[in-house]
C-alpha cells in the first residue's frame, strides 16, 4: 500500500492525525520423524495496522488484504471506530522521541545456512535422542523454526521508524517409558547465532528432562520451602507484573492500585525493564513510536513505576515508559524484556539448609488456574523433593496454591543462575519460604 | 477468490515433483469486535484475514506454505518453492475442477452485517449496566460482541472445489468485584455459528445478573480445601474435563504415532460404562459446527466412546494416512496460516439416567464444581488440569458453602474410569481451543456427573 495515498485520503476524510504500521514476517519450519522429513513449511505474510484521530477520538483498523481499495477500507473503518468510541483514553499520534538507541540485532548468518545443514541437525538430534537411553522410546518432535520479522511505522507527522530481527529455535520432545509409566521431556532453545547451537547439549537437556520425571508421584500434602526454577519464576513473575499495567490500575482492576513507592516484594527482589539489553528480544521503540529505555520497576522490593503507554501516562501526568503495544490496531500495554536481578549464591548453596522442601520445575494451567487480578493461584505442578539440602525423588500431579503477592513478599533467596526465557524474561531460580503443595 | 484455471495451474505446479496430493486453501475473514468497558463504548476494532495456504503431501511427508499474494504469480511461486522439497516426476495431473455442492445446515436468519452498530452497542450497554448496577462492589464491567465472517475456498488435486461461508457470533460478559483484600470475577460467553438472531435470543438480563452475582458472592467465599475427594461436576462447561482428559488424546495427531494412551484401543474398555462420548460437527448452528472441515470433508457425528468402549478417533487427512483411515471430518485450522490437523468440534458426554440431585445426595463430603473454567492437557501422558469457576462443598448430600480457587487435576485414562454417575441434564457451552493448528471455536458439554475421586487443589487446607 502506498502510505502517502492513505495519508492523503485520511486527511481529505477529516482524520486529524494518523499512523500506519506494516508488519511483515517470513517463517521456515521443519520437522523430522523416523529419519524422514515429516513437515516442511514456508510462510510469507504481512499485516497493515492503521490508526487515526477523528474529533479527538482514536479509531483503528487492520487488514492483511492489500489492494487498490485498501486505503479506502482502512479510512472507512477508522472513522467508524472513532465515531462510535466513548473511550476516555487520550488520543495521541506521537511526534517522536528526541533520541532513539537503535542498533541492529539482525544476523545474516541465519539465512545463509543451507536447508541441508538444518535438516542434518534434526536427523542428528533424533538419532542421538533415541540412542541416549533405552527408556527413550519415541522422539515426538525434532523441529526447527526460523523467523524474520520486519516492522515499519509511518505517521502523518513525518515519523518513520523501522526494525528488523531474526531468530531460530529448535524444539525437541521425547517419550520415555518404564514399565507402564509414560512421561515426556522437552526443550525449546532459541538463538540468532548458528554458532551457538550445541546439539549434544540439546540432546542431554531434552532426554534428562524426560528421564528425571520417571517414578514421579504425588508427594505428601504440606507447606514446603519451595525453590522455583528459572522458567517457573518467569511465569509467575509475568503474572504478578501484569498488575503493574497502568491501564489495569486506572481501571481499578489491579493488585497494584496505590502501590507506587510501596513494598510489593521481598527486599531480595529487584526487577528491571530492560528492552535495550542485547538479547534476541532487543527492541528500541514501542508500538506508538516511543523510544524504549531501561529502567527499574521494583527496587529491593519497592514498586518504582507502572508500565505506561501514551494515554495512561498522559492521564497520570507522567512520562510514558514505552510499553505501548498494538493489538490488532488497538493500543494496550505489553510487558517484556524483564530482568530479575540474580543473587550471588548458587542453587546448591541456597538449598543446602532446606531439610524438606519442594523443587518446582513445571506449572500447568496458568491461563485458567490463576486470577491475575487477585493474584490467587491454584495450579497443576511437578518437580522434585528436596531432602537434606539435596534434590531427591520426582513429584508429579500435585497442585500448588497461594497468592502471588504473598509469594513474592516471602522470597528468601535469589540464585545466581539467570537464564533467558522464551517469554523474553531473564530470571534466576528463587527460593520462597513456604508454598502449599497438595498431593496425597 | 481465484479461477479454476489459476487453481489448475497452481495445483499442477505443486504436483510437478511427484507429490501425491495437493491442496489450495483460500480464506477471506472479516472480524469485528464491539466492546463496552464500564459503561463506555470502546473504539470498535476490525480486521481482515486474507491469504492462501498450499499443501503438498507425498506418502507420510507434508509440505505447507502460505502467502497473502493471491495473484497467479504469487501462488505459482509458492507452489514452486514447496514442490522443490521433492525430486520425483509428476504422477498426478489435474485437468479439471468440479465444484462440490454443499448443503448449508447453519442458516443465518439475520446476518451480522444487516444490524446497525448502534443497535449492537445498545445490547452491550444493557448487559454492562445490569452488571454495574447490581452491587457497588462491582468495580469494572466488560461486555464484548465478537463477530466473524469466514469465507473459505478449497481446491484439491482430486479435482474438487469447495466453497463455504461461516458466520459466528459470541456475546461475552465479565464483571470484576472488589472489596479490601479480594478481587473476584464472573464470566459468561455464549456463542454460535449463527447470525445476530442468536444474540437476540439470549436472556441478557439474566446472564448479566448471574455474572455479577457470582463475582460478588465469591468475594466472601472461603478458599477451596485441597486433597483427593469425590466431585460432582456441573453440566455445560463442565465438559471441559472430557475435552482435556480424553478429547485431545483421541486426536489422530497423537493417536497415529502411537503417542496417545488411547492408541490401538478401539473396542476396549477405556471408561466407566456410564460414559458415552460424542464429537458432533453437524449440530445446527453449533459454535463448533461446520458444513465441511478445512479440508473439504463433510463434518460428522462421531461416537468416540459408547458405554465405556472406545469406538473411534478424530481423524484428518494427513494423520489418517499413518492409520490407514479416511478423514472423518476433523481437519480444522484457525486460518490459512496453519496447516490442518485433527481437532474437536462440539464434544460432549451423552445424558445418563440420574438426576443432578441424586448425584449430590450420594456424596457425604466432597466438592460440587458447578462451573468450570479452562484447562490444559499433555496428550501423551494424559495429565490434565482445569480450574473451577464456581464450586461448593457438599456435606451430607447437600450443597453447602461456596469456595473459590479450586483446581482439579488428574490423568485422563484414570479419570474416565471414575466417572460413575451421569445425569440427564446435558448442556453444551462455548470455548476456544488452542493446539497445533491454532485457536478454533469448539463446544464442550456434558450432563452433571460424578467422579468418584479426583485431586482438588486450593489454598484452604484439608477438607473437613
Amino acid at each position: 500500500m502506498k502510505v502517502t495515498k492513505f495519508f492523503e485520503l485520511a486527511k481529505a476524510s477529516g482524520i486529524e492525525a494518523c499512523e500506519v504500521v506494516v508488519r511483515r514476517s517470513t517463517h521456515i519450519d521443519m520437522n523430522v520423524y523416523h529419519a524422514e522429513v515429516e513437515n516442511y513449511s514456508i510462510a510469507d505474510s504481512r499485516s497493515i495496522y492503521a490508526r487515526g484521530i477523528v474529533n479527538g477520538k482514536m479509531g483503528f483498523a487492520a487488514s492483511e488484504k492489500d489492494d487498490a481499495k485498501t486505503p479506502e477500507y482502512l479510512v472507512k473503518q477508522i472513522i467508524t471506530s472513532a465515531t462510535n468510541s466513548e473511550s476516555d483514553d487520550i488520543a495521541i499520534i506521537f511526534k517522536g522521541s528526541e533520541k532513539y538507541k537503535k542498533r541492529s540485532t539482525f544476523n545474516k548468518a541465519v539465512g545463509l545456512l543451507s536447508e541441508e545443514e538444518k535438516l542434518n541437525n534434526l536427523f542428528l538430534l533424533e538419532k542421538k535422542l533415541l540412542a541416549y537411553d533405552p527408556r527413550i522410546t519415541e522422539v515426538e518432535a525434532a523441529s526447527y523454526s526460523e523467523s524474520v520479522n520486519e516492522l515499519e511505522m509511518f505517521n502523518s507527522y513525518g515519523l518513520k521508524l523501522k526494525e528488523k530481527d531474526n531468530y531460530f529455535y529448535y524444539y525437541t520432545s521425547v517419550v520415555v517409558k518404564q514399565d507402564q509409566e509414560v512421561k515426556t521431556g522437552y526443550k525449546i532453545a532459541i538463538f540468532n547465532d548458528p554458532k551457538a547451537v550445541n546439539i549434544d547439549q540439546l540432546v542431554k537437556e531434552t532426554a534428562e528432562d524426560g528421564l528425571s520425571k520417571l517414578g514421579g508421584k504425588p508427594c505428601k500434602s504440606g507447606k514446603y520451602p519451595t525453590l522455583m526454577n528459572q522458567k517457573v519464576t518467569a511465569s509467575l513473575l509475568a503474572a504478578y507484573l501484569s498488575s503493574a499495567s497502568a491501564e489495569k490500575v486506572q481501571k481499578r482492576s489491579s493488585l497494584f492500585i496505590d502501590k507506587l513507592g510501596q513494598k510489593v516484594a521481598s527486599s531480595k527482589i529487584t526487577v528491571l525493564d530492560a528492552p535495550l539489553n542485547k538479547t534476541i528480544f532487543y527492541s528500541y521503540f514501542d508500538d506508538e513510536g516511543v523510544a524504549k529505555f531501561n529502567k527499574s520497576v521494583i527496587d529491593k522490593g519497592i514498586l518504582k513505576t507502572y508500565f505506561h503507554n501514551l494515554s495512561t501516562a498522559a492521564k497520570a501526568g507522567v512520562a510514558p515508559t514505552a510499553n505501548g503495544s498494538n493489538n490488532g490496531g488497538k493500543i494496550g500495554i505489553s510487558i517484556g524484556n524483564i530482568v530479575l536481578k540474580p543473587g550471588k549464591k548458587s542453587v546448591d548453596e541456597i538449598i543446602k539448609d532446606v531439610r524438606e522442601g519442594f523443587y518446582l520445575t513445571e506449572v500447568q494451567g496458568l491461563h485458567s488456574g490463576l486470577n491475575p487480578t487477585s493474584g490467587d493461584f491454584s495450579l497443576q505442578a511437578s518437580g522434585f523433593m528436596i531432602r537434606d539440602g539435596k534434590f531427591a525423588e520426582p513429584v508429579n500431579l500435585v497442585t500448588i496454591a497461594g497468592n502471588l503477592q504473598k509469594l513474592f513478599l516471602e522470597v528468601k533467596a535469589v540464585a545466581n543462575d539467570s537464564e533467558l526465557q522464551l517469554s523474553s524474561y531473564t530470571t534466576p531460580s528463587v527460593l520462597v519460604k513456604k508454598l502449599a503443595v497438595s498431593g496425597n | 477468490m481465484i479461477s479454476n484455471k489459476v487453481a489448475i495451474q497452481v495445483l499442477n505446479t505443486a504436483l510437478a515433483t511427484g507429490g501425491d496430493f495437493a491442496e489450495i486453501f483460500l480464506e477471506e475473514t472479516y472480524s469485528n469486535n464491539l466492546e463496552v468497558d464500564s459503561g463506555k463504548t470502546q473504539p470498535p476494532s476490525s480486521g481482515v484475514s486474507y491469504g492462501a495456504g498450499i499443501r503438498i503431501l507425498k506418502k507420510l511427508q507434508s509440505v505447507y506454505g502460505y502467502t497473502n499474494d493471491l495473484s497467479l504469480k504469487g501462488l505459482v511461486k509458492l507452489a514452486q518453492q514447496l514442490s522443490a522439497s521433492f525430486n520425483g516426476k509428476q504422477e498426478i495431473v489435474v485437468d479439471k475442477i468440479e465444484k462440490v455442492k454443499i448443503k448449508n445446515k447453519h442458516k443465518i436468519r439475520k446476518a451480522l452485517s444487516s444490524v446497525e452498530t448502534s443497535e449492537k452497542i445498545a445490547l452491550l450497554k444493557k448487559g454492562d449496566a445490569i452488571m454495574r448496577d447490581y452491587d457497588k462492589r462491582i468495580v469494572r464491567t466488560i461486555a464484548v460482541l465478537i463477530m466473524n465472517n469466514r469465507n473459505i475456498e478449497i481446491f484439491n488435486s482430486d479435482g474438487k472445489h469447495f466453497v463455504d461461508s461461516q458466520e459466528r457470533v459470541r456475546f461475552v460478559l465479565q464483571a470484576i468485584a472488589m472489596q479490601p483484600g479480594a478481587f473476584e470475577t464472573g464470566f459468561t460467553g455464549p456463542g454460535a455459528h449463527s447470525g445476530f438472531d442468536f444474540v437476540e435470543g439470549l436472556d441478557i438480563e439474566n446472564e448479566a445478573k448471574e455474572v455479577a452475582d457470582l463475582a460478588i458472592r465469591k468475594l466472601s467465599a472461603k478458599d477451596c480445601p485441597s486433597g483427593v475427594m469425590p466431585v460432582v461436576i456441573g453440566n455445560g462447561f463442565g465438559g471441559v474435563i472430557f475435552h482435556e482428559a480424553c478429547g485431545h488424546p483421541l486426536e489422530a495427531s497423537a493417536v497415529s504415532k502411537g503417542l496417545s494412551p488411547f492408541a490401538n484401543k478401539i473396542g476396549q474398555k477405556v471408561a466407566h460404562e456410564a460414559v458415552t462420548a460424542i464429537d458432533d460437527g453437524t449440530i445446527e448452528n453449533g459454535w463448533g459446527s461446520n458444513n465441511i472441515d478445512d479440508e473439504g470433508v463433510p463434518t460428522y457425528r462421531n461416537v468416540l466412546i459408547k458405554d465405556g468402549i472406545l469406538q473411534d478417533y478424530l481423524i484428518d487427512r494427513f494423520n489418517g494416512r499413518r492409520m490407514n483411515r479416511e478423514s472423518n471430518g476433523a481437519g480444522r485450522r484457525q486460518s490459512y496460516k496453519y496447516e490442518t490437523t485433527s481437532r474437536m468440534s462440539n464434544t460432549y458426554i451423552a445424558a445418563g439416567p440420574y438426576t443432578p440431585e441424586e448425584e449430590i445426595k450420594s456424596v457425604k463430603l466432597g466438592l460440587y464444581a458447578k462451573k468450570l473454567g479452562g484447562g490444559s492437557v499433555n496428550p501423551t501422558t494424559g495429565d490434565f488440569n482445569f480450574a473451577a469457576d464456581e464450586a461448593y462443598i457438599i456435606r451430607d448430600g447437600k450443597i453447602a458453602e461456596l469456595v473459590k480457587g479450586a483446581t482439579l487435576i488428574g490423568n485422563g485414562a484414570e479419570i474416565l474410569m471414575k466417572i460413575d454417575m451421569v445425569a440427564n441434564d446435558l448442556e453444551r457451552a462455548q470455548g476456544m481451543c488452542g493446539a497445533a493448528s491454532g485457536s478454533i471455536p469448539v463446544d464442550v458439554g456434558q450432563p452433571t456427573l460424578r467422579v468418584s475421586e479426583i485431586t482438588v487443589g486450593g489454598q484452604g487446607g484439608k477438607l473437613q
